[in-house]
């Protein structure tokens, strides 16, 4: 493994992306002590700006490096200008988070590199001979730790896997800059746009339903308007597997390209918990999560786990609802005994 | 427009490499637009390619079921799963050997969560690409007009040139199911197996020394019982919490 540690920042906007300082603390717990080995770099058309913010909160050395045709994201500009770069820096790690940049870029700038690749990386493991990285395998149900076989190893981390960097350095870091001409390339970025849904009611719920690949036919999102209707207010969301079946429209998307959520419930119904749909729950007060695979990844973020067929559990609870309001409200029936209704949840089970 | 799918068959948990295996759905997405540029553009042949063991004949029949003109098959038994950057050599040294315009793969294979071998072909090649395509468009002058899902509902634009490679996102069409006529095909077609002469699987340039399952949530907890008692559990935490 080679010495030196990027950073390639994410930024728009004059700002750099609070998902650049979780590379950098990611890049911090890599470093062993060593600040020296860390180098930043910014890509930009105009991106010193940036480069000197990143300089100051961290105290790394920053690069902004300039470029025409770094106006805006473009894989092919990217890799034109920072693969030689890289090339001849030769760090041990290269690092970008694993966001619709990461991903697009990290894989084919390994292979200008002659990298090792690993991609959504949630934690590092060092005091081993080598360093490991920890990321999900097995659609979601185990996690792998994987060591580079290379000099370099180009890494994206999970958004949210390290905290943003947070340190007081003594002196802001060194910033230079280097501009690099590059002719026009084979791809062109032509702008964005904002694709076209109807405003949801998921931003500001308190309680969000919401419904998996597991409720197994539209019909049963009958089901989930049942639970939905147990709050006084609440909003329906869903995995992207639903709106891929066209069960529920986009709107009512739930994660990474869907809408980020902060209820303080939500309940994730027949959804497996893949890490693109939890990224945007992160901010959710309470997690009970209905799912008849104990184990499925959901229960590793959920509060409250339900191991249940959710079509046979849902209308137990509703009946059980129903019979319970019938109690409250004087109906003479006849209760089974139940002991512990009033006593408190089981304490944590280990699977 | 001679179109190579790249189509990977995953092998879920808990299910055998025989029985439980399936074509990964990202690819479906892939192959179903490649199947439309063919109803849009005469003359389009759409090519389904997959590497590794004899297994994985099994997606390219289902490829060539769903509508694709050929299966190829990148025979390799190496006893290990190939890692994005091995399959991509694969593919990408297919590629040299025969002309295409346009190369689809998915954006990430539903068992190891790469999103890698796309963008690696297109390394490897030297093609300009776009990861993660909600939409596309090719255009007479021989370019192709993309849209990237980026977060948060947002869209980079993106114009190509050909050759290209796109990774293809869910959501992007409706894959069709196979079609009578597209199965009997299927049924009696050969699938291609090109020499493997030449084909050399190069190093992992990573390894998995462990796999272990995920820790719970440090608040976590499974309510026990019977389907009742769990209602009534669940009712009682809920009027608790006050949200009843
Ligand atoms: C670039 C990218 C971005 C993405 N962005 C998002 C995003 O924003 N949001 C998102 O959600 N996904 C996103 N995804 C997709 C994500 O990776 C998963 O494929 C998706 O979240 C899976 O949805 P699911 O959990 O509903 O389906 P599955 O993974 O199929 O899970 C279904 C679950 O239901 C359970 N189940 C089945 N039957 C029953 C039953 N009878 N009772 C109870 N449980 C049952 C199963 O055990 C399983 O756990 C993205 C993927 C990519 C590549
Ligand atoms: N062995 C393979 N054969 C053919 N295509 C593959 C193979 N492995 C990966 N792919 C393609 O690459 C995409 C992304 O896979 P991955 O990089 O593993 O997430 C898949 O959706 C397939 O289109």
């Amino acid at each position: 493994m080679n010495d030196g540690i990027v950073v390639i920042a994410q930024h728009g906007e004059n700002r750099a992306d609070p998902l650049t300082y979780e590379s950098l603390a990611c890049a911090w717990s890599l470093c062993g002590g060593d600040a020296e080995r860390i180098r930043v770099i910014v890509p930009g058309d105009r991106s010193r700006t940036v480069a000197r913010e990143i300089a100051a909160a961290s105290g790394f050395a920053v690069t902004s490096v300039e470029s025409d045709v770094l106006t805006t994201y473009n894989a092919d500009a990217y890799l034109r200008v920072l693969g030689p770069l890289l090339e001849r820096t030769a760090p041990g790690y290269v690092i970008l988070p694993h966001t619709c940049i990461g991903y697009d870029l990290a894989p084919a700038l390994a292979v200008k590199l002659g990298a090792a690749c690993i991609t959504g990386v949630e934690a590092a493991v060092s005091g081993n001979e080598r360093t490991g990285f920890v990321r999900t395998v097995s659609a979601g149900k185990l996690s792998a730790e994987v060591v580079p076989e290379t000099a370099t190893a180009v890494l994206t981390i999970q958004p949210g896997a390290w905290q943003p960097l947070d340190i007081k350095p003594g002196s802001a870091g060194a910033v230079d800059t280097v501009r690099i001409e590059a002719g026009t390339g084979r791809s062109r970025t032509t702008g964005f746009k904002q694709a076209e849904y109807q405003g949801s009611a998921l931003a500001d719920s308190t309680v969000i339903v919401a419904a998996g690949r597991g409720i197994g036919t539209q019909g049963n999102l009958a089901l989930i308007h049942d639970v939905a209707r147990l709050f006084p207010r609440s909003a329906i969301g869903c995995s992207r597997a639903v709106c891929d079946a066209g069960w529920l429209g986009y709107a009512h998307q739930v994660g990474m390209t869907g809408a980020t959520v902060a209820p303080k419930l939500y309940f994730a119904i027949g959804i497996s918990g893949a890490v693109q749909h939890v990224a945007g729950i992160r901010d959710a007060q309470m997690v009970i999560a209905i799912n008849n695979d104990p184990s499925a990844r959901i229960f590793a973020r959920a509060d409250v786990g339900i191991v249940e067929d959710l079509t046979r559990f849902i209308p137990v609870l509703m009946e059980e609802y129903d019979r319970q309001q019938g109690t409250t409200t004087g109906t003479e029936e006849i209760r089974e005994p139940r002991a512990q209704e009033n006593s408190p949840p089981p304490g944590p089970v280990k699977r | 427009m001679n179109i190579l799918v790249c189509v990977k068959q995953v092998v879920l948990p808990g299910m055998s490499a025989q029985s439980g295996s399936r074509i990964n759905r990202y690819d479906e997405y892939a192959l179903e637009e490649a199947l439309q540029v063919k109803e849009r553009i005469p003359g389009t042949a759409v090519h389904a390619v997959s590497a590794g063991p004899q297994r994985v004949e099994a997606v390219l029949r289902r490829a060539m079921e769903m509508g694709a003109d050929t299966g190829i098959h990148l025979h390799v038994d190496s006893g290990e799963e190939l890692t994005p950057y091995q399959a991509a050599s694969l593919i990408a040294s297919h590629v040299r050997a025969n002309r295409y315009d346009m190369i689809f793969a998915g954006v990430m294979a539903e068992d190891d969560l790469q999103m890698q071998t796309g963008p690696m072909i297109a390394a490897l090649l030297d093609y300009p690409y776009a990861s993660a395509v909600i939409a596309q468009e090719i255009r007479p002058d021989n370019t192709v007009s993309v849209e990237r899902e980026c977060d948060a509902h947002r869209r980079q634009c993106v114009e190509l040139d050909l050759p290209c490679v796109l990774t293809v996102q869910s959501g992007i069409n409706r894959p069709r199911y196979p079609s009578l006529s597209n199965v009997l095909r299927a049924k009696h077609q050969d699938i291609i197996r090109p020499e493997a002469l030449g084909r050399e699987v190069p190093r992992a340039r990573e390894t998995t020394i462990r796999t272990f399952a995920p820790e719970l949530h440090p608040r976590g907890m499974f309510l026990e019982g019977t389907q009742r008692e769990k209602a009534v559990r669940l009712l009682g935490l809920l009027h608790e919490k006050n949200f009843l």
